[in-house]
């Protein structure tokens, strides 16, 4: 369970600044699909990144499964981070001049996972996404589709319980975007997962359990069950 | 994340940019190349002076003299300033010298544990002549040192420490290859040492008046000077080598013989029994340091052979520190090589960075990563580097070695796989210590800001 209690971000400093979110209070139940909606710069990233330790908030609280996220120090973040989430992005991210294991691998690296428990779940989340065959292939022969594919295969792999996905599907056309949103409501059903998309398209929006919307950095509505 | 994994991360970074790699490990090659033959070079030249100072000279031999300048190495030449006249001094090499008295070997000999001393005798022949040949010839003589034991071309030598017959002798294979002859044919033949005796100095008239009324007899007869022939038989030859100096130049005779010819040319001269200089013998198992020690107390000027030795190894030193110089000039130029490719390849990297740390790769890994690439370049660089420098020295060795005219298996360059393993981690460290700002650079960067798209 994610509880987020009057978290407010600031940028810059004195005259010059800029409240990215405002006293927002949220509480996302594990196992759910959560959609936070909004546009481009109404603060939706920024929820995603206090959220998930990559920024930290200027006031507020944030617990994840009661763990303290605001005190917490950078390398306790990075270490909660690596076993615990896992990111999609709209431009996938993935490395181009790797083989598809190397790239599918590192989040287990990270996570210091024993090297020899490593093959099997490189090839299991490969799998997962139907890119069993291209396991030694070079990434950057991949099609877009199949590059997205191998970042949720990335995603996956070190089994995260809770799945960030910031635009998966902006850069895909709508038959390879079903595809992958396919993909990421099944991980986050079969393994319980909680998975929180940022997007701005509503068909996305609305396969989701719940949607939050953002406007200047306060929550306007939220629909879906709690 | 693990060090091996961030190693192998590392290694296949760099296989990315095979080029780029190449090119910053060729700087750093220029400097290690320069700096393994720096170090093979100045091992070289301390092996061959090691070993010719060994072929050359008795361990516990101390030169001694009352001049500094004779058994001096740094204040050789003469100096500027006028010098006292002194009764007891001598020319040598155009210096005037302080020389050693009979008074003076007697009080060298009580020095606690000397064995002996031997006096070193200057022996100019007018000519020598060799049996079976016409032609004179001009050859120094010196005394046959027993303590260091020569190879030879034909003949023996007495064990070490024993002196040659008083009759003997041992000439260089060079003389007998001017002779035209076979180490072998010479053995056995005699050569005479045509001595002259020359009394006092006559003043120019005497000399003109001398060659106006009597020609060349009288100008001899007026020099009071007396001729007498010494015999000596060939031994042996010693062997051609480029350590042992004092082997290839002179006819070599007995102490005894050249005490002999000494004193003929000097009795009635005012250089009787006087010596520029003389070997002080340590007694086996004494300290030589402390004899020479003793010595010098006494108002002597000494030198030993490790005083020498080390007097060598400083010219040495000199000369391979400016090498050492040079290759560490293009060291610091190749710094800057590694840190530009790095500063480029962190730039390169901005969003596969910021994905490692969204992943939760720590900065401290980030920036191991980048410092290990850095250090891989290095480790590159110095292979490159040592193995050219490798390589040249084994296509320059027999040639240095042809032009010098060295033998007895003696490299000038020198590689010792210790100090060329240190260089090869101080190399990686010079390169992991270059790669520093850029990897902190990595490590500060905001993932934010690096996986940012609009």
């Amino acid at each position: 369970m994610i509880t987020l209690q009057n978290v407010t971000k600031v940028y810059g400093k004195k005259d010059h600044t800029f409240v990215a979110l405002d006293d927002v209070s949220l509480t996302i139940e594990e196992g759910t699909s959560v959609a936070i909606v909004g546009k481009s710069g109404s603060g939706k990233s920024t929820l995603m990144h206090v959220i998930s330790g990559l920024d930290r908030a200027s006031n507020g609280t944030i617990q994840i499964d009661g763990e303290e996220l605001t005190t917490m120090k950078p390398r306790a973040i990075d270490r909660f981070r690596a076993h615990k989430m896992s990111f999609i992005f709209q431009s996938f991210y993935i490395q181009g001049n790797e083989s598809c294991y190397d790239n599918v691998s590192l989040p287990l690296e990270i996570a210091d996972v024993p090297r020899g428990d490593r093959r099997e779940r490189v090839k299991a989340a490969l799998e997962a996404v139907e890119l069993g065959d291209k396991i030694h292939s070079r990434a950057r022969d991949l099609s877009g589709g199949q590059k997205q594919r191998l970042a949720i295969a990335r995603a996956i792999v070190n089994q995260p319980k809770i799945l960030f996905a910031d635009e998966p599907t902006g850069n895909l056309d709508s038959t390879t975007g079903e595809v992958i949103e396919n993909l990421l409501f099944s991980y986050q059903r079969d393994n319980n997962a909680t998975l929180i998309v940022v997007t701005h398209d509503d068909d996305l929006a609305s396969k989701c359990n719940r949607q939050i919307h953002i406007k200047d950095g306060k929550i306007l509505a939220q629909k879906g069950g709690k | 994340m693990k060090v091996s994994d961030i190693t192998r991360r590392a290694v296949k970074n760099l296989r990315q940019a095979k080029g780029r790699t190449i090119l910053t490990s060729l700087a750093i090659g220029v400097g290690a190349f320069t700096l393994t033959l720096s170090l093979a070079l100045g091992q070289g030249m301390r092996d061959y002076t090691d070993t010719a100072l060994k072929s050359n000279m008795n361990p516990n031999a101390i030169y001694v003299a009352k001049d500094k300048q004779v058994v001096s190495f740094t204040n050789g030449g003469p100096s500027g300033a006028l010098k006292e006249y002194d009764p007891q001094s001598t020319d040598m090499f155009g210096m005037n010298v302080k020389t050693l008295g009979q008074d003076d070997i007697a009080k060298l000999e009580k020095v606690a544990d000397v064995e002996r001393i031997d006096p070193y005798y200057t022996i100019q022949a007018e000519y020598v002549t060799f049996e079976g040949f016409d032609k004179k010839y001009r050859s120094e003589t010196n005394i046959y040192d027993p303590s260091v034991l020569v190879s030879t071309a034909a003949g023996t030598l007495p064990a070490l420490n024993q002196q040659i017959g008083d009759h003997e002798a041992v000439i260089p294979e060079s003389y007998v290859e001017s002779l035209g002859k076979k180490p072998e044919e010479m053995i056995g033949k005699k050569i005479t040492l045509h001595v002259v005796k020359t009394g006092k100095q006559p003043s120019d008239e005497e000399v003109q008046a001398a060659l106006m009324t009597g020609g060349r007899d009288a100008v001899e007869s007026l020099y009071g000077a007396e001729e007498r022939n010494f015999e000596v038989t060939v031994r042996a030859v010693s062997r051609k080598s480029s350590t042992s100096f004092i082997a290839s130049s002179a006819i070599f005779v007995s102490k005894t013989k050249a005490a002999e010819i000494t004193k003929f040319m000097t009795s009635g001269t005012d250089q009787f029994e006087k010596y520029v200089q003389a070997t002080a013998i340590v007694k086996d198992g004494a300290s030589v340091d402390d004899v020479n020690a003793a010595l010098k107390d006494t108002g002597y000027h000494t030198m030993t052979a490790e005083e020498m030795q080390s007097a060598m190894f400083q010219m040495v030193n000199v000369i391979q520190a400016i090498i050492v110089g040079f290759g560490l000039l293009a060291l610091i130029a190749s710094v800057f090589g590694i840190v530009n490719t790095m500063y480029i390849s962190v730039l390169e990297r901005t969003s596969q960075i910021g994905l490692m740390k969204a992943l939760g790769m720590s900065r401290r890994s980030v920036a191991k990563m980048f410092r290990y690439e850095a250090g891989w370049i290095g480790f590159l660089g110095a292979l490159i580097g040592v193995g050219l420098a490798y390589l040249a020295g084994l296509a320059l060795n027999p040639w240095l070695a042809d032009m010098m005219n060295l033998d007895d298996g003696i490299v000038l360059l020198s590689y010792v796989w210790w100090q060329i393993a240190i260089l090869v981690a101080f190399l990686i460290i010079v390169a992991i210590v270059s790669g520093w700002l850029p990897s902190r650079k990595a490590a500060k960067l905001d993932p934010i800001e690096a996986l940012r798209t609009e």
